[in-house]
């Protein structure tokens, strides 16, 4: 019944302010309404109303300080901003998805995210998904006003083991994975705790890391007798 | 996999130890792409060599004669030294059934370079330390002799160790003669490690049709760049078996021994004498195959122990050593199968798996792979190309990661792992990186050669190209290594160079470059440039045998 109300209520709304509208104004409205969450850019606009760039822009900001229409930043084009109805809630193709803010990567929540999974991964030694899900969303409410999805702790998880700082690995019921019974999935360090990264044996030498390497011959003009980077790597 | 830095690297290594003459024979195997020098014995056809130089890569000696601008003797000489050091093969090539009379008569010697054991020159130092941790000291200075002069007979080698006391001693060399018994003794140490093995036979005779099979050893390794790993891997393994009692064998006639039997006591004297002499005459060289399975194995440990934990390499040792005498070749996918009870024996037998419980053994076995079907079969084999592809992979990740960022580094290893294509959009959605940042660094990526890209029109309202990427592996492999041989050639050019540089302080007397002064500054300097080019050219030659022998 409520839901009846609300909708008769919004219908109300709707054609009262359609009444206070222009033409191109109402014309606009709807094209723009018509697009839902994925909203349409200005130019794409002017290209199917013919409407005059003027009484466009005039227009347009007449919807928006009626609070008919919003401006929402395209992850795609940055400065080809997209208008959407107030009611709709732009799609993950526009904002990038739950990681993006204002379009741009929200790196300070992916690493903030990433240093509670690691400090528990390290703190249990091992830990499950499980595990860690339950404790970012008791922790999460504290660190992450915002919140976190459980999707989101996810593919954190994911990321880091991408970047090998953790390993998916299953328990073997021993030692360090005692808390956890045997066969289970389980995260843990890639490094033991204390030990350095390895670094490839070429990684460790100008060759390995050199950006003219394949202008680099034995008497060439870039040579191992001439190169800048040996000199530098051998200036004790 | 032969790359072109790889064949440079080879003649690198030739010229700094043998000199020009040698390198330039070798050198010249780089107009052929199959690595073969070929010598006609009977320069009669000329054309018919040149066709098969043309088809087979072979080159008559005039050919060579004519390219190195050297004499018929100095390559043979030069020839001969390859040969000496291992790093040559000769074979005569079998009849064609389409030869006529006249062809099936001709003896046609031909060499074959062997790359490997070219560059094997480099880890002779890692092949004398396997020796003094797993033999002692004399067995050490037998195979440094081996090792240096390439092949040697007992006797050979028996001067060799008097000569050795002689100058210890400042001695008499008659009066420091070492036993031949001794050194016989030392000998079979090293044989029956199989660290020592005879030298093949001198001129297999082998095909070098594309369909036909050889059973000489040599013959099927000679073959190799003409046919598929995998069938000639197999040929390898079956010429192999029957040679394995002959190669580590000290007895000279396996005949004369059976005959020995039978005979009266005269005769037994006789031919125990005529044993030892052909003894005396066998040829013996160091066993790489054994060393790189060494190096392999003791790669393969600390792999794992870094991975896991020192309960589980032991594991992984334990059943190594038990079952290296029945690998039947170097690079075996997975260990021979165990039961638990014998993998349980040979873990009690060492130090530090005394104090392993069998069900900790069984967890380890898990850790390392092992499946459930396994357990059931009570049959255990490890996945050891697992352990190396992963090591693989670190070892480009860490290049990627140092080259082109952290970023990168999650992209990379998201499409190394996967192993299909990935879209832009989807490979910066899965590893969180920003948009527009993903297809600048995803190009750099595929610039260097380190992904392969694909483009994708797709037609729709509007056409859209959509780039794919991908990991492929075996053309990245091969492009890394062929890095890798750059640096190392690299590494070892900028050593000669520095010591090329600072010759004088070598003739400095020790005294003088004790004092405090720009010299000793010099001086220290030199040793620690020598110290860390040394040591990165020993580290990379260990990421060279990950690629390529392992």
């Amino acid at each position: 019944m409520s839901i009846l109300q609300g909708k008769r209520k919004r219908q109300d709304l709707a054609s009262a302010l359609s009444a206070s509208m222009t033409n191109e104004e109402r014309v606009i409205y709807n094209i723009i309404r018509g697009k839902k969450e994925m909203g349409i850019w200005q130019g794409d606009i002017k290209r199917e109303t013919n409407i005059p760039d003027s009484m466009l822009k005039k227009s347009i900001k007449l919807l928006i300080s009626k609070t008919l229409i919003k401006e929402v930043v395209n992850i795609q084009n940055k400065s080809k901003k997209v208008l959407m109805a107030m009611e709709f809630e732009p799609s993950k193709e526009i904002t990038g998805g739950e990681w993006y803010t204002e379009g741009r990567l929200d790196t300070g929540l992916i690493d903030a995210l990433s240093d509670v999974c690691l400090k528990l991964i390290t703190r249990k030694k091992v830990a499950t998904r499980d595990a860690i899900l339950e404790w970012t969303r008791t922790l999460g409410s504290e660190v992450f006003p915002g919140g976190v999805s459980s999707g989101q702790v996810e593919q954190i998880l994911k990321v880091l083991v991408m970047e090998n700082k953790i390993q998916e690995v299953n328990s073997t019921g021993f030692g360090d994975f005692s808390s956890v019974p045997a066969g289970e999935v389980c995260f843990r360090l890639a490094k033991k705790v204390g030990t350095n990264v390895k670094v490839g044996a070429m990684a460790s030498i100008p060759c390995g890391v050199c950006p003219r390497i394949t202008f680099c011959t034995p008497n060439g003009i870039i040579s191992p007798t001439t190169c800048q980077y040996y000199q530098k790597w051998l200036d004790f | 996999m032969v790359t072109q830095f790889g064949i440079k690297l080879a003649v690198h290594l030739i010229t700094n130890h043998f000199g020009n003459l040698v390198a330039v024979i070798l050198s010249l195997s780089r107009l052929s792409d199959l690595f073969c020098i070929g010598i006609d014995i009977e320069v009669l056809c000329v054309q018919k060599v040149c066709e098969n130089l043309f088809s087979h890569g072979v080159l008559t000696l005039d050919q060579l004669v004519r390219y190195s601008e050297l004499t018929k003797d100095q390559v043979k000489n030069s020839l001969l030294v390859l040969v000496q050091h291992n790093c040559c093969q000769a074979f005569v090539s079998a009849p064609e059934d389409d030869d006529d009379g006249a062809d099936r008569l001709r003896v046609r010697t031909q060499y074959l370079v062997l790359f490997d054991n070219i560059i094997h020159r480099l880890r002779f130092p890692k092949f004398l330390e396997t020796v003094s941790r797993k033999l002692d000291e004399e067995c050490v200075e037998l195979l440094d002799g081996l090792l240096r002069d390439g092949r040697l007979t007992l006797k050979q080698m028996v001067d060799r160790a008097s000569q050795g006391k002689g100058k210890c001693f400042m001695m008499h060399l008659i009066e420091n003669a070492v036993d031949t018994k001794v050194v016989r003794e030392i000998l079979s140490k090293l044989l029956t490690a199989r660290l020592v093995e005879r030298c093949p036979a001198p001129e297999p005779v082998v095909s070098t049709s594309f369909k036909e099979t050889t059973t000489r050893k040599r013959g099927a390794k000679a073959a190799k760049i003409f046919e598929p790993p995998e069938t000639l891997e197999q040929r390898v393994v079956e010429a192999a078996v029957p040679g394995d009692a002959i190669r580590f064998s000290f007895t000279a006639d396996m005949k004369s021994k059976v005959d020995r039997e039978t005979n009266s006591d005269d005769d037994e004297i006789a031919s125990v004498q005529e044993n030892d002499e052909k003894e005396e005459e066998i040829l013996w060289r160091a066993n790489f195959e054994e060393f790189i399975r060494h190096l392999r194995h003791k790669a393969l440990i600390e792999n794992i122990r870094t991975q896991h934990d020192d309960g589980t390499a032991t594991v992984l040792s334990a059943v190594l050593e038990a079952t290296k005498t029945v690998e039947k070749k170097v690079k075996m996918e997975n260990s021979v199968p165990l039961s638990l009870d014998t993998i349980t024996a040979e873990v009690m037998k060492t130090d530090t798996g005394r104090t392993m419980t069998i069900d900790r053994i069984r967890a380890s076995l898990s850790q390392l792979g092992c499946s459930q079907r396994m357990i059931v079969d009570d049959a255990y084999s490890i996945d050891l190309k697992k352990i190396i592809e992963r090591a693989q992979n670190e070892e480009v990740e860490s290049i990627v990661l140092k080259r082109y960022g952290r970023d990168a580094y999650r992209m990379f290893r998201l499409l190394s792992k996967d192993g299909c294509f990935h879209d832009t959009d989807q490979i910066a959605a899965s590893t969180l990186v920003e948009k527009k940042e993903a297809p600048k660094l995803l190009y750099r990526l595929w610039k260097d050669n380190y992904l392969y890209m694909e483009k994708v029109v797709a037609t729709g309202v509007k056409q859209i190209t959509i780039l794919m990427w991908k990991v492929n592996k075996p053309l990245l492999w091969e492009h890394v290594l062929d890095e890798m041989y750059h640096a190392a050639l690299n590494l070892s050019l900028r050593m000669a160079f520095e010591q090329e540089k600072d010759e004088e302080l070598l003739n400095v007397p020790k005294d003088k470059l004790k004092e405090p002064g720009p010299l000793q500054k010099k001086y220290k300097r030199l040793l620690n440039v020598w110290l860390l080019l040394g040591s990165s050219l020993t580290k990379l030659d260990e990421a060279l045998m990950l690629f390529h022998d392992f």
